[in-house]
């Protein structure tokens, strides 16, 4: 090293060297400046190469006799030639790491190999030696490491879905859970979900409003849960709503929306998509649409339903056809989720917006709180009692399981869910209340069991104890004199009101009835966009 | 070899510095023909007036640029390059090496402290490396090239191609396929539907050299002939002389005759 002097200037001259045969291969570990990610501060670390882009070909198939033809391979690999399909030879070299810092707890880096470096232009790393020279060695690969997520997200699909319910959902925290919840159904199912409850946060904001799912059949409110936004959607398998108690870890809500609709193999939908449709569903044939007035529920719906559907299809049906000439077109229709395939036949003739809140809500509820009896009776015990305030409190099935005696009949099963529905809910009133009320102002629980205040529907969240339209609704004048002095009303929706499925009536008789009993009452008629509408005034 | 995949980290926590230097691929090439020791040049680091300034001088004996093609090419690499220097910026560059041979070893060197270009200065030379270098890249890849006299050395016409009278004389010598008792071919059927469930026809001539009808009659015997479905006009084993799962037993044998 020599010194040149220099005027206003000093300069030292170092020697470089670029050493021949060094065995060793110089590479650069790009962090990104937001991970801050600090060198010094690893105690050990382990890096390994990710092989998971290795696949055998051929070894595929199965080497043995059965199923295999003589020849196989070779055929196989003509016909590639043929084709020109070329596959990518593996490289090692190329693959990217995996870096693991401080262990198992610690943070995990995946590497990925940066192309077209050597390119142009070549990097050399110049390190200082003890004597003074510089050495020069070549780099010979730039990989770019990112922090690899520990915590659960989003598949591309999942992400696309919630996206499009963006809108709607208010409880963001749900939505993850959802996701792990119907993992934990695939696995194993007898995991304890219930407890959560307590530890459920007071997600009192969309508290419901998670559990909110959209559904067809808006009129069986009973049934319609309250579950949070996993909408069974077309998935197969009803999904008993457990929560999960897991909820400690997500503090941090994810601001995702989660359609619970299952991941597998979920089309897209679009908003409207599901106008329309006909609705096979347990509820007594009228489909949504009879949910006069609702407003978009923004609740989507779950598959839980699927089960009681099951369990009453043969009810609906022919209600179903009754109730369909008799729907008037003022309700249009509007799913947004996903529903069983069952369930996704909707009335064609629904020409309106029927918002399903209420109803899928309590249909769910009542569906889930069946499913979920069946499943798992000796877990409900834990489940009640948290009151309204969190969503959990909301989640249907588990309190009115546990009241719910063994009744079968879907009915006793809506009712009960209802009750312990209406416990519930009484906490949390951030369901989209209006929603709600909305509905519940069209319907009144005329039923036996029906202590909420059906009252003057008023278009205000008294959500909780509302009355969602119960299980039992008999037809008698006492209901349809409350019915009409709360709001005027056609002699369709009336009808609807009434559904065959609740009263156990036959469609005829019904109309009837119905008939006898206005005529008792000769109420007062008004007409209301070129409807004629019934009212009491009392 | 508990070892592998262990990092070895005392690069990092000694924080040891180094220089990331980008370097032109001329200069790289010039330096892969140094000489002893690797000594490519030197290395002026001077501050003048509060900046610090980096220059490195190729060694002269480094500065013949070799060409494609035959001709020398005269061109000499310029010797000057100032270093740019950079800041690494919020990124965080680690130095890692492998150990290729044998024993695998990870390290970490150290971490980027500052990043640098080389820069040739412009001269004369530098210009005329330039030109060469645009030179070659601009020769096209695939050349089109009118010859004088037609190719007449590849295909010559033949009496008869040496191929195919192989494949006569080697017809001649197999013969016909003979046909062999019942029983042994019985054997090599099922060995060979021991190894494959579906097999040609072609093959299995191919493997028992017997010929076509009377293999075809045997076969007829034990085994039925799939025309539809994935496997297409393959021969398989009738069912009860399959035997697939847990391993091949001679029962096939036992059913026969």
């Amino acid at each position: 090293m020599a010194s040149l002097g220099g005027s206003s200037s000093s300069s030292t001259e170092y020697i470089v060297r670029v050493p021949k045969n060094t065995s060793k291969k110089y590479s650069i570990m790009a962090f990104n400046s937001g991970d801050k990610v600090n060198c010094s501060s690893w105690t050990q670390a382990r890096m390994e190469r990710d092989m998971s882009n290795r696949r055998m070909y051929g070894v595929e198939e199965t080497e043995g006799a059965a199923g295999s033809e003589f020849g196989k391979k070779q055929r196989e690999e003509a016909r590639r030639k043929k084709f020109g399909i070329v596959t990518r030879e593996f490289k090692v070299e190329d693959q990217p790491w995996i870096l693991k810092v401080n262990g198992k707890a610690g943070k995990r880096f995946k590497g990925t190999k940066k192309g077209g470096i050597t390119e142009n232009a070549s990097y050399y790393i110049f390190t200082q030696c003890p004597d003074g020279a510089f050495e020069a060695f070549p780099v010979n690969g730039w990989y770019n490491f990112v922090p690899q997520a520990k915590h659960r997200t989003l598949t591309a699909e999942e992400a696309e879905e919630e996206w499009g319910r963006r809108n709607k959902v208010v409880n963001h925290f749900s939505i993850m859970l959802q996701r792990r919840l119907r993992e934990q159904e695939r696995g194993p199912d007898d995991d304890d979900e219930e407890g959560e409850k307590g530890g459920k946060k007071k997600k009192k904001k969309g508290g419901r409003g998670g559990d909110l799912r959209i559904h067809d059949l808006e009129d069986d409110l009973e049934l319609s849960s309250d579950e949070s936004d996993s909408s069974g959607g077309e998935d197969g398998d009803s999904k008993p709503k457990k929560k999960e108690g897991d909820v400690k870890g997500k503090g941090k809500k994810k601001k995702k929306k989660k359609r619970g609709s299952d991941s597998e193999a979920n089309e897209d939908s679009d908003d409207g998509d599901f106008e329309g449709l006909e609705v096979d569903y347990m509820s007594d044939e009228s489909s949504s649409e009879e949910e006069v007035g609702e407003e978009k529920a923004k609740s989507n719906k779950e598959a839980v339903p699927k089960g009681i559907d099951e369990a009453s299809e043969s009810e609906e049906e022919s209600e179903e056809e009754k109730q369909n000439e008799e729907e008037g077109k003022e309700e249009e229709e509007e799913e947004e989720g996903k529903k069983t395939p069952v369930q996704t036949k909707k009335k064609r003739d629904s020409s309106g917006e029927s918002d399903t809140s209420e109803d899928s809500d309590i249909d769910g509820e009542a569906a889930s709180a069946l499913f979920m009896k069946k499943r798992t009776p000796p877990k409900r015990g834990g489940g009640r009692g948290s009151g309204g305030s969190s969503r959990t409190g909301s989640r249907p099935g588990t309190p009115s399981i546990d009241s719910a005696s063994t009744s079968n009949t879907l009915r006793a099963a809506a009712s009960k869910l209802e009750q312990g529905k209406r416990q519930v809910v009484g906490g949390s009133s951030e369901s989209p209340a209006a929603k709600r009320l909305k509905m519940e102002s069209s319907s009144t629980a005329v039923t036996t069991q029906s202590p909420a205040p059906s009252g003057k529907s008023t278009p205000q969240p008294p959500s909780g104890k509302s009355t969602p339209s119960s299980s039992d609704v008999q037809l008698t004048e006492e209901a349809v004199r409350r019915y009409l002095i709360r709001k005027p009303m056609t002699t369709k929706d009336l009808l609807k009101k009434f559904q065959t499925k609740r009263t156990g009536l036959s469609s005829e008789q019904t109309v009837n009835v119905l008939a006898q009993i206005l005529k008792r009452l000769n109420p007062e008629r008004k007409n209301v966009n070129d409807k004629m509408h019934f009212y009491l005034t009392e | 070899m508990s070892e592998k995949g262990e990092v070895d980290l005392t690069g990092a926590k000694q924080n040891t510095g180094v220089w990331l230097v980008k370097v032109p691929k001329y200069l790289s090439q010039q330096w892969a023909k140094a000489s002893g020791r690797g000594e490519v040049g030197k290395l002026r680091i001077g501050k003048n007036q509060g900046k610090a300034e980096v220059e490195f001088t190729l060694n002269e004996d480094l500065t013949m640029i070799d060409s494609l093609g035959d001709k020398p090419s005269g061109v000499q690499a310029p010797r000057d390059h100032p270093f740019t220097m950079q800041t690494v910026g919020g990124q965080t560059l680690a130095v890692f090496t492998e150990t290729q041979s044998g024993k695998e070893q990870i390290s970490l060197e150290g971490l980027v402290v500052q990043r640098a270009e080389c820069r040739p200065a412009v001269s004369e030379n530098y210009m005329k490396l330039k030109r060469l270098q645009i030179e070659e890249l601009s020769k096209p890849v695939r050349l089109s090239q009118q010859l004088e006299k037609a190719v007449t050395t590849n295909y010559k016409p033949v009496a008869n191609h040496s191929y195919n009278l192989e494949y006569d004389r080697k017809k001649k010598e197999e013969g016909k396929r003979a046909r062999v008792d019942k029983q042994q071919v019985l054997d090599m059927l099922f060995s060979a539907f021991e190894k494959h469930q579906y097999y040609n026809i072609k093959d299995l001539v191919d493997i028992t050299k017997q010929p076509v009808s009377y293999l075809k009659e045997i076969l007829r015997d034990i085994g039925i002939y799939n025309v539809k479905g994935t496997h297409k006009n393959t021969w398989e084993l009738k069912p009860e002389y399959r035997h697939y799962q847990g391993g091949e037993e001679e029962e096939e044998k036992e059913t026969n005759d």
